[in-house]
């Protein structure tokens, strides 16, 4: 009986253990395969099925302060053909033409190229080649490698013949999607924008490459399974590798119509005057907002290889030169501020003027000794007064205020290779010549948007504004980066609005006062006759002229800065000085500044 | 008293004849499973037609959203066109509207800048500056500010009458399906534009002042 009775109880739990270790060992496989590796298996199906497609990320645009676009990207197409392909339709052909599909024919070159040549013919006028050259891509491909299945027939090519491509239905040639990069206003702040290499997109120069992080997109990746005959995606079987994320929008504070005028009134006088480079730059008084900053010769970012190397950056942040008498309106500043003079304090200015520590300072033109004020001195550009004047001052306090006005140091646009200008050093390493030079704007070097900010600084009543250049940058999310614009006192707001009086009186009573004259307005202005080094510690018989000056006086709204360099038909700030007329004249124009009511207060020149 | 013991023995032998019956009306209900069966074939046939509705269903919903996936795939074909269509008319537009094409156009009808403002003050009557004509024979504005994109589009008085020249702009007319979509395009957006806007063949368009 017990045998019996023990002999099914014995199966049973033997087969259920057995059942259980099966059960087990399957749990164990599907775990292992539904949870373990689930992600590993799940790719490698989708890779054996489907096709990973590209998704752009569009770079961002680049827009001016009213939103015109200055720089856009485009969807252009790359013509690519299969050499591989190429050459077997050809061998297709040939075999159906002789009747045998069954024996493999071996093609001759010149029976390849006679074959290829028909379709070749078509594509070539499409995308500007010759047929030769076409044909030469692919059997130079098919040289190189008989299984060659990728050449470039044209790269970036536009909608149109991208159409015309597909129009001509050849099988073996296919348009790729590539976006790039064209700037809808040419030269219009070209030199700003900087541009982008053609073929990849990196971007090379201006604000594409130094706002690069607010700009570029990112590269997005999708796969799906599709049908086997047309491609159509099976639904619900896209995948999301990487999400494709957009560029953020840069809007500037330039005004793209102010920045056209400019440009075009700087470059007209440039070739006029047969100078080699110039700059002009339009910043707002209250806000430290560049409006317009001109650069010529001016690159296309479309087509930047038409113009020089040396041409295609921003002069106006890139060249550091001595900037010459526009920086005796700094150093009158200083004087006033520090209160070792005031507007009428009175000196005489010779011609040449030896300072007890050995200096040995001139005026550029012989004159008797004259009696001047401080007015007077900035009115005559005299060096030896200026230097008389300066003298009141230790050679730290000049160089703390200069520190003050941001001189010597990068501005806070940050443009790729931005200079900070040279104070030569230190105070301490200023030789005797450098240390009256450094008064009237010699010895030094500095940008022309420092010298338009430190203008900037003395027509604000003695704040200066950090200089924008970029507006903000919004994310495609609509986040947007706004920048800084708390001011910081430079000097006293008296010691201001004396130097912009005296400024005026420049304007009114200077040699240029007929050729720089704007009806209607009180304009504050100076010019600069400057040297500019040759490189090799000398310095080149061409000046750098420039004028830099504010308008309306009496509530200054605007800073208009303008630098010729080396105008060799006109070697004198006359040749800067009419641009200074017109650029501001259209600047007053342009926002409806209400002109100015009462005169500028007249401030005896001499005594 | 026979009466009682007569009535006593059936009523002792009763309980044997029934219990007879009894066993038979326990066994009685077995062909019942017969009757049963009927309704269990119908919910066979419902089970079996509602798994053939569902397959069928499933297979009808899956060819629908194949059929729509194609349609889809459709209408993205034809969206992607449109889009090319798009930004090729907008960089038509953008080419056309781009400072130097106007100054141009400007200067070919023989525009000059006058670059010095004269400026009548309301509040006093005072007039500030000079009102001098602008002078012809300004430098055309065209190589000091370039424009690679503007190159051989033709200025506005070198077209055809009636013609505008966002269609021209770029060597227009090449597909003529692409061409009537474009100005069907350009006209919804031009729409309050285009009837004020003049023919050039009858001269300069005159602004309405008040």
């Amino acid at each position: 009986m017990k045998r019996t009775t023990r002999h099914p109880m014995r199966r049973i739990i033997v087969s259920a253990v057995l059942l259980v270790v099966l059960v087990g060992v399957f749990v164990v496989k599907l775990v292992d395969i539904q949870v373990v590796r689930a992600s590993a298996l799940n790719a490698q199906s989708q890779d054996a099925r489907s096709t990973p497609v590209k998704v752009w990320g569009a770079r961002g645009d680049i827009v001016d302060a009213n939103g015109t676009v200055l720089a856009d990207s485009v969807m252009r197409y790359d013509i690519v053909v299969s050499p591989k392909q190429a050459k077997l339709a050809v061998v297709e052909r040939v075999a159906s033409a002789s009747g045998d599909t069954t024996k493999e024919v071996d093609l001759t070159t010149e029976e390849l190229v006679a074959g290829l040549t028909p379709a070749a013919a078509e594509l070539a006028p499409v995308v500007g080649l010759t047929t030769d050259q076409v044909v030469g891509i692919i059997t130079s491909k098919l040289a190189e490698n008989p299984d060659s299945d990728f050449a470039f027939i044209a790269k970036q090519v536009d909608t149109a013949t991208y159409d015309a491509v597909k129009a001509l239905e050849i099988a073996w040639v296919y348009p790729e999607e590539h976006p790039s990069r064209t700037y809808p206003n040419g030269a219009v702040g070209g030199n700003l924008l900087g541009f982008v290499q053609a073929d990849d997109g990196t971007p090379l120069a201006g604000l594409e490459l130094a706002q690069d992080q607010c700009l570029a997109g990112t590269d997005g990746e999708v796969s799906y399974l599709h049908s086997a005959s047309d491609w159509v995606p099976i639904p619900g079987t896209e995948i999301v590798q990487k999400q494709a994320k957009d560029g953020g929008t840069l809007k500037l504070t330039i005004d793209a119509d102010l920045q056209f005028f400019v440009q075009r009134v700087l470059e007209e006088q440039r070739r006029a005057t047969g100078a080699d480079w110039a700059t002009a730059t339009v910043m707002e008084v209250k806000t430290g907002r560049l409006l317009a900053v001109a650069d010529v010769p001016t690159v296309d970012p479309n087509d930047p290889s038409a113009t020089d190397a040396d041409d295609r950056g921003s002069r106006t942040f890139t060249a550091p030169f001595e900037p010459g008498s526009t920086f005796k309106a700094i150093t009158a500043a200083s004087v006033l501020d520090a209160g070792k003079a005031t507007p009428l304090d009175q000196i005489v200015a010779p011609y040449k003027y030896y300072p007890s520590n050995g200096a040995d300072i001139n005026d550029s033109a012989f004159h008797e000794d004259e009696r001047l004020t401080l007015t007077g001195v900035l009115i005559e550009s005299s060096n030896t007064g200026m230097s008389k004047f300066g003298e009141r001052l230790t050679d730290r306090q000049r160089y703390d205020d200069m520190k003050k006005f941001h001189l010597g140091e990068q501005t806070e646009v940050g443009f790729p290779n931005e200079e900070t200008g040279d104070l030569h050093g230190d105070p301490d390493e200023w030789d005797n010549q450098t240390k009256y030079a450094t008064m009237f704007g010699q010895g030094l070097t500095t940008t022309a948007v420092q010298i338009a900010s430190a203008y900037q600084t003395i027509a604000n009543g003695g704040v200066r504004m950090p200089v924008q250049l970029v507006d903000g940058c919004t994310t495609p999310d609509g986040e947007t980066t706004a920048p800084p614009s708390k001011g910081e006192r430079v000097i006293s707001e008296k010691a201001a609005d004396e130097t912009s009086q005296m400024l005026e009186r420049v304007y009114a009573e200077g040699w240029l006062a007929d050729t720089w004259n704007i009806p209607g307005y009180r304009v504050a202005a100076k010019t600069g006759t400057a040297q500019f080094a040759d490189g090799n510690g000398g310095y080149r018989s061409g000046y750098l002229v420039s004028v830099s000056g504010f308008a309306p006086a009496d509530d200054p709204e605007f800073v208009v800065s303008v630098s010729i360099n080396n105008p060799v038909k006109m070697n004198s700030s006359a040749a800067s000085a009419p641009v200074f007329q017109k650029v501001m004249s259209q600047v007053l124009k342009k926002y409806r500044t209400v002109p100015s009511g009462a005169p500028a207060p007249d401030l005896p020149a001499t005594w | 008293m026979s009466a009682l013991p007569a009535n006593v023995l059936p009523a002792e032998s009763k309980p044997a004849p029934r219990r007879a019956p009894e066993r038979g009306r326990w066994l009685r209900p077995a062909p019942e499973p017969g009757r049963r069966a009927k309704p269990t074939l119908a919910y066979a046939i419902i089970a079996v037609a509602g798994v053939a509705a569902i397959v069928v269903a499933q297979l009808l919903l899956s060819i629908a959203i194949t059929q729509g996936a194609y349609d889809i795939d459709h209408a993205q074909m034809q969206q992607t066109k449109l889009d090319r269509q798009e930004q090729q008319l907008r960089e038509d537009l953008d080419r056309v509207e781009s400072p130097q094409y106007l100054a141009a156009n400007a200067e070919a009808l023989g525009m000059v800048p006058n670059a010095s403002p004269v400026l009548l003050k309301l509040s006093d009557g005072s007039v500030s500056g000079d009102p001098t004509p602008a002078r012809a024979g300004a430098e055309a504005s065209g190589p000091l500010v370039p424009n690679a994109l503007i190159d051989g589009v033709p200025l506005v008085t070198e077209e055809p009458a009636g013609e505008t020249p966002k269609k021209q702009a770029k060597g227009g007319g090449e597909r003529a399906a692409a061409g009537a979509a474009g100005a069907a395009g350009s006209g919804g957006a031009q729409t309050p534009e285009d009837p004020a806007a003049p023919p050039v063949s009858d001269g300069l368009p005159t602004p309405a002042t008040h």
